[in-house]
């Protein structure tokens, strides 16, 4: 009989391992409950399950967002700030899948490891979250785009603190309209559009192709192009808005010249563009927060020589997402390494540690610092020769560079700006996409002047 | 006072797994506690070299062997030589195939042979006396047993524990469903437990109960719950636990000769196979395995049943185990079982079949070329099936990433983690939740409902209980009265384990999902039942289960073998009715 024992060996190890996988499944509930319970499946807290003891959300100066009053949640006062920062705070649906309410809904509700969702509601106390963003300069982005379908995203590129991060079309949380889902007025509402959409970059795009040429090609600096207007590359014409003249390196993206970047892009090649497309962000997409943005596209593995030509200039299939063209100028503005973005200050847990709160983490190098200080240096100089620094604000000193990305052959665009403040009192990184808006200078530069200058003000008497 | 009832039945939620713990730690140290202390039986004594052969088991293999029980160093003496094994009616002495043979007085046994306290049993040059074991070792000893059996609960208190852990659960279900739903099915489950401690106390007359009652808290856990959602369920499943304590009693009785049980093999092996068979030929596909027979209004499983009759076959007693050495027989029922399962679509129940076997094998022969031969065997077969039949591994592919196919075959994963995370350590209350919405929450899922609904700390609780159950098994196999019941307690410890495996590393994307109860808890007649079943081989491997009985019949006999009285003097210790 003791071989019979010795033998039980056997199912003892299996009962172990038994064991040992109880012990891994707690472990990994431990570690991903907040994850799994906040999807917007959960029935806990769908509708306003869950929501009508929620915690409080805050903006940068402690105004409160949107809070849960005597079983009710109640958002901000002024509707324009309510439809400002949907995208941000979210309405009491999860249809925002990126929106706090939706991400952090399990925190708000009170969640926690060992209570789960089930403490009883005269005991439920919701956690609150203080949220980066400042809801007056989501208002001047909300107005500021107006009836345009677009997306402001503003930055802090030295902290990563998100100061902007509107969408439009939008609605109003408190009232939410009937018609949502079928008036054509509203489609897409659901999206934040400076995080879950890409759109083709145009122009804006000559920074990645800027990056890579300094990168690859010695002295490009000096290379010089009399632009005609057009040429043929790769079988097939690549335009100009019109003839740019002769150009040097610098007044090529000064001007915007596509032909000059268009060859620049054919004479890199696939292998080269792609790599620097993908250490500036593209083919992956950001987390922050819990948050993921949606994916910024650069591929060329299927392009032929015109096709990666015009890639060059942010069109063929290139998308960006507003997120990730802030990230680049605010890459360029620290040096090459981005600072990751975040929303989030702080979250306060009931029965855990305040582990969440978060500071300032540097995302991957974008660029070498060299070549950072020379696009640097070429932003600066494109608002100041190109469009004047006043075309911003005469209060801030802003370096940029426009795009006009045509979206068809009716010469139908949608209008870019993105760029970066050099003041060290604001040092914002910024984008903004006007859908349909037909020129980066005429109609994206006014949104991203009114909404800086909103931030300024802002900046300045709060801190 | 909504507020106020809610309040309550969270205060009952945070109470109901203390009561648990209490009930678990108990049954496990009153199990600890009821075993028999390791001291000699009787002892075999060399006369002529001076060596006193102390004999601990109720079964020994006698040999050359190093791991034999009584190890003879001699040469004449064959590795596994003979086995002398003790069964209620006295000693005997069993040649398995020596070359030397046995002799008891001079004369050469054949078969089974009956020993006496002074016999002399030569094997191989060695002439061995049988005597008494020393005399025990006086109060010191009789003192630690009898603290030992003070730990040892009466049935009644863990009973009274688990009545009480009961009430709670079904308390809370009733202030959150605001009916009387669950009101019927406890009182029953209650009756029908008192009722069978009663039974056992008085008719059957034995003393432990640990193992019950952990299988009753279990059972009572999976009827609360399912009354929680649907009384009519809950009263099928309450049906079932009366059959099932039906069929644990007559196994108890029908396994309690080993001998009896050696010569019903073949019959329980065609049993099992036919088991399988009927519902490959007359049963009815549901969930995608053809593995229900209906009769009229009540649908079985006959596979689950199958469970019980196969650890049967595989089990043995030692001189069986050490006569006929190959697993020749055994590997043809199981080829025959496993393969009834497969064309019946239910892998879930194959794999079990399947790992039963590898832990009979190994235990039956300890040959670990055996087992890699098996599970090179068995993967092979899983190719060519998948190559042959490809689409039955669509059915896995959400394994591992299953929040890629939350919608489709990762669903009920998917859920369950939520819900499960959704619960916390005490859940948000029986009827509460929403994983009750979800296909199969009853039986598949029943792992992430308790999370949800009563919380994570039962539901690793009752993991644990289960596992407990295998590790009790394996700490009786040399107290046991034969290794039947040891390979038996342990094969049904090893089954309930791994299906508890399936079932809760399934839901939970640690395994693939395969559609497995959870013993004792999920919705299921058959299920339920043949838990029971199997729950009556580790109860039959406590030396305590059939004690009572045997004094009453050692008494009428004892004229008859004098060595039997002399080992009951030996034993006193463990046989509660004199001490």
């Amino acid at each position: 009989m003791k071989k019979t024992q010795t033998r039980s060996i056997m199912v003892l190890l299996m009962t172990l391992a038994f064991f040992a996988g109880l012990i891994y499944h707690t472990a990994n509930l431990w570690v991903h409950s907040a994850e799994w319970t906040s999807v917007p499946e959960n029935g806990h807290l769908s509708d306003s399950n869950g929501l009508d003891r929620a915690g409080t959300i805050f903006d940068r100066n402690g105004i409160i967002l949107a809070q849960s009053i005597d079983g009710q949640r109640v958002y901000h006062e002024n509707e324009a700030i309510r439809k400002a920062c949907l995208h941000v705070v979210g309405d009491n649906s999860t249809n925002i899948s990126t929106a706090i309410q939706t991400v952090y809904r399990s925190d708000l509700t009170g969640y926690n490891f060992i209570f789960g969702l089930g403490l009883p509601n005269s005991i439920k106390t919701g956690n609150d979250i203080r949220l980066t963003i400042d809801s007056e300069v989501q208002k001047a982005a909300y107005q500021a785009l107006g009836s345009y379908r677009g997306a402001v995203m503003v930055y802090n590129y030295k902290t990563g603190e998100i100061i902007c991060m509107a969408s439009t079309p939008t609605y109003d949380p408190e009232n939410v309209p009937e018609d949502l889902e079928e008036n054509e007025k509203y489609e897409g509402a659901y999206i934040n559009r400076a995080i879950s959409a890409a759109y083709a970059p145009g122009s804006t795009f000559k920074l990645v192709t800027s990056a890579a040429a300094l990168k690859n090609i010695a002295n490009v600096e000096k290379r010089t192009y009399q632009c005609s207007g057009h040429e043929k590359i790769g079988g097939k014409e690549i335009n100009c808005f019109e003839p740019n003249g002769f150009l040097d390196f610098r007044e090529a993206l000064t001007q915007s010249c596509n032909v000059y970047f268009a060859k620049l892009a054919l004479e890199m090649g696939k292998a080269k563009m792609t790599e620097q497309a993908n250490s500036m962000g593209f083919n992956s997409s950001v987390t922050f927060d819990g948050i993921q943005s949606a994916k910024s596209i650069y591929d060329v593995s299927k392009a032929n020589d015109n096709d990666l030509a015009w890639s060059g200039v942010g069109q063929y299939t290139v998308l960006e997402t507003p997120l990730n063209m802030a990230m680049i100028s605010g890459a360029i503005a620290n040096g090459g390494v981005p600072v990751q973005p975040y929303l989030v200050t702080e979250l306060e847990k009931s029965f855990e540690e305040n582990k969440t709160h978060r500071g300032t983490k540097l995302a991957s190098r974008m660029m070498s610092s060299e070549i950072a200080q020379k696009l640097y240096d070429m932003m600066d100089y494109t608002v100041e020769s190109y469009y004047g620094k006043s075309a911003f604000s005469d209060s801030l000193d802003v370096c940029a560079k426009t795009g006009t990305a045509e979206v068809d052959d009716n010469g139908d665009s949608h209008a870019w700006v993105t760029g970066f403040c050099k003041d060290e009192d604001c040092p914002l990184a910024f984008s903004v996409i006007v859908e349909h808006g037909n020129s980066g200078y005429g109609t994206a530069v006014p949104v991203a002047s009114a909404v800086l200058k909103t931030a300024a003000n802002q900046l300045r008497t709060n801190s | 006072m909504n507020d106020i009832l809610e309040m309550f039945s969270f205060v009952l939620r945070l109470i109901a797994p203390l009561v648990a713990i209490i009930v678990i730690v108990l049954c496990f140290v009153s199990l600890r506690y009821g075993r028999r202390d390791k001291h000699a039986l009787i002892a075999l004594e060399d006369e002529e070299r001076k060596i006193r052969y102390p004999v601990l088991f109720w079964e020994n293999s006698i040999g050359r062997s190093r791991n034999s029980d009584i190890r003879i160093n001699d040469l004449t003496v064959s590795r596994d030589h003979a086995v002398l094994l003790r069964r209620d009616d006295g000693w005997f002495i069993t040649d398995t195939g020596s070359k030397a043979g046995v002799y008891v007085n001079g004369e050469l046994t054949e078969g089974r042979q009956a020993v006496y306290i002074g016999d002399k049993v030569t094997i191989g040059t060695s002439v061995l006396t049988l005597r008494r074991a020393d005399a025990p070792q006086d109060l010191e000893q009789r003192q630690r047993r009898k603290s030992r059996e003070a730990k040892t609960l009466p049935g009644s208190v863990l009973l009274s524990f688990i009545t009480v852990y009961t009430i709670i659960i079904a308390v809370e279900a009733l202030i959150n469903m605001g009916n009387l739903d669950v009101v019927v099915p406890t009182v029953g489950f209650l009756a029908v437990s008192w009722g069978y401690f009663a039974m056992s106390e008085s008719v059957f007359k034995r003393r432990n109960f640990e193992l019950e009652s952990l299988a009753l808290l279990l059972s009572g856990t999976g009827i609360v719950i399912t009354a929680a959602h649907d009384t009519r369920q809950a009263i099928v499943q309450l049906v079932a636990m009366v059959l099932g304590i039906a069929i644990f009693c007559f196994m108890l009785w029908f396994i309690e000769i080993p001998d009896r049980v050696m010569k019903w093999r073949l019959a329980t092996s065609i049993v099992t196979i036919l088991l399988l068979a009927s519902s490959l030929a007359i049963g009815t596909v549901q969930n995608g395995a053809k593995n229900w027979i209906v009769l009229g209004p009540v649908s079985i499983q006959p596979s689950e049943f199958a469970k019980i009759a196969y650890i049967f076959v595989g089990a043995s007693t030692l001189d069986q185990l050490q006569t006929k050495k190959n697993l020749f027989g055994f590997i043809i029922v199981t080829s025959a079982c496993v393969g009834l399962l497969f064309l019946m679509s239910d892998f879930g129940t194959a794999i079990i079949f399947f790992i039963t076997f590898l832990i009979i094998a190994f235990m039956r022969s300890g040959d670990i070329k055996t087992i890699i031969l098996a599970v090179t065997a068995a993967v092979l077969g899983v190719v060519v099936i998948l190559t042959i039949k490809p689409y039955i591994a669509e059915r896995f592919a959400a394994w591992g990433h299953v929040w890629e196919y939350a919608d489709s075959t990762g669903y009920q994963q998917v859920n369950t983690l939520i819900y499960s995370a959704s619960g916390g350590l005490f859940g948000v209350g029986l009827s509460k939740g929403y994983l009750q919405y979800v296909f199969a929450s009853e039986n598949d899922l029943v792992f992430g409902l308790i999370s949800e609904e009563m919380g994570l700390t039962i539901a690793v609780m009752f993991g644990v209980v289960i596992g407990g159950f295998m590790i009790y098994a394996r700490t009786v196999t040399t107290r046991s009265r034969s290794t039947f019941y040891s390979i038996a307690a342990c094969t049904a410890g090893g089954m309930l384990v791994f299906q508890a495996a399936l079932n809760i590393f399934g839901v939970v994307d640690i395994l693939p999902l395969t559609g497995v109860t959870l013993p004792f808890i999920s919705y299921g007649g058959s299920s339920m039942a043949a838990c029971w079943g199997i729950l009556a081989f580790i109860k039959a491997a406590d030396e305590r289960t059939y004690s009572r009985k045997r004094m009453k019949s050692r008494k009428e006999k004892r004229p008859v073998n004098a060595a039997v009285s002399v080992s009951q003097q030996n034993d006193d210790g463990e046989d509660y009715i004199e001490v």
